[in-house]
């Protein structure tokens, strides 16, 4: 109880934003991530056993519109961008175990809640296994700093062609969109949705 | 009101969404979802940040994700009850019942298993793919596009070992 008062503190008196802000940005993720049905299971591990084409075409949807608007939007001054590391090893160990993860329980960390949400007994078995996952990793991180590297540094794609950063967002932004629109729809009827 | 949207609408609310919590009207950050969770976990098993290191490392951002994950769920929750109404207790997904088993006890153990992978390998990362992925992507991070390109590809290998062929009946 004592730490969850101490965790809207923190977010009170930093400066991202005031408690309802940030509730009502997760809660209109939840909304969007179960409106567009990205919660279930047939959608994410389905995505990667080529049964339906939602979530990729969304996906793609979303980071185009988004870095034209990111662009934009630092560009004007109005944000700034907030980059993560390139650590080499942890990108790619890390990657690897997301993936088995991602296709075995068919949904990602903030979509399992939304899952929860709608009663699936499993997902919240996913979020106590991810607890625990997130638990060694705290206690195992002094072992596991060591291994992670080598770090490349914040970088961004334009960083490594020296500039270019509007070209690079409209053709990215581009071929996503264009992707997106062409890529053929694949839907999963599940059979769960139509019994009422 | 209609059971879903369709894929562009999604990701253009997704979209709209992004540039409120990245600009400096909304939060000036972008979304993730990963770090949260690892709060949450430190706090559910009282790894103080005193104590452990990793757990000061993300005593700042992972609050913020965290209060935005308890939206996530109440979000979740107000749209499966009030607008799909798709609200139900389930145990196994329809399509793990065609491609894997039927038992319980069977999706049961490898959710935990992959929801452990999923925060561990999300943790050695620095992000899942709300973080790298969506938010990453979108500011054309480097180490968002070898994660998607490394999760991805080991999902799309994983599941052709991990699950039956179409057709193949139990």
């Amino acid at each position: 109880m004592e730490s969850i008062i101490k965790m809207f503190t923190t977010v009170s008196n930093a400066n991202n934003g005031s408690v309802w802000l940030v509730l009502f940005i997760g809660f209109c993720f939840g909304a969007i991530i179960l409106y567009s049905r990205l919660d279930k299971f047939e959608k994410m591990a389905g995505f990667m056993i080529f049964e339906d084409t939602l979530v990729p075409r969304m996906a793609m949807t979303t980071v185009a519109l988004s870095s034209l608007g990111f662009y934009f939007l630092v560009d004007a001054g109005y944000a700034s961008y907030s980059v993560k590391p390139t650590i080499l090893g942890g990108l790619i160990v890390g990657g690897v175990l997301f993936g088995i993860g991602l296709v075995i329980l068919g949904k990602c960390p903030s979509a399992f809640f939304v899952s929860v949400s709608e009663g699936r007994v499993d997902a919240l078995v996913g979020v106590l296994g991810g607890m625990v996952g997130g638990a060694v990793f705290t206690i195992a991180y002094p072992f596991i700093e060591k291994l992670i590297g080598p770090d490349l540094g914040k970088i961004r794609l334009s960083d490594l062609f020296g500039g270019y950063d509007l070209i690079i967002v409209l053709v990215l932004s581009t071929v996503l969109l264009v992707t997106a629109y062409f890529l053929p729809t694949i839907n999963y009827v599940d059979p769960a949705d139509e019994i009422k | 009101m209609p059971k879903s949207i369709p894929w562009w609408v999604g990701g253009i609310g997704m979209s709209l969404l992004f540039y409120l919590s990245f600009s400096v009207w909304g939060a000036d950050r972008p979304i993730g979802a990963s770090t949260g969770m690892s709060y949450l976990s430190n706090m559910l098993f009282g790894l103080s940040p005193e104590e452990y290191k990793y757990a000061a490392m993300v005593e700042n951002s992972g609050a913020w994700e965290g209060v935005m994950l308890i939206g996530v769920f109440f979000g979740g929750l107000f749209m499966s009850l009030f607008v799909t109404k798709s609200f139900h207790i389930s145990y196994i997904p329809t399509l793990w019942k065609e491609r894997k088993n039927k038992s319980i006890k069977s999706r049961m153990i490898w959710s935990f298993i992959a929801g452990f992978l999923l925060v561990f390998g999300a943790r050695l990362a620095g992000g899942c793919n709300a973080g790298h992925i969506l938010s990453g992507g979108s500011q054309v991070a480097v180490s968002g596009i070898i994660f998607a390109v490394v999760a991805l590809g080991t999902g799309v290998i994983t599941g052709r070992f991990f699950y039956k062929k179409k057709g193949c009946k139990v």
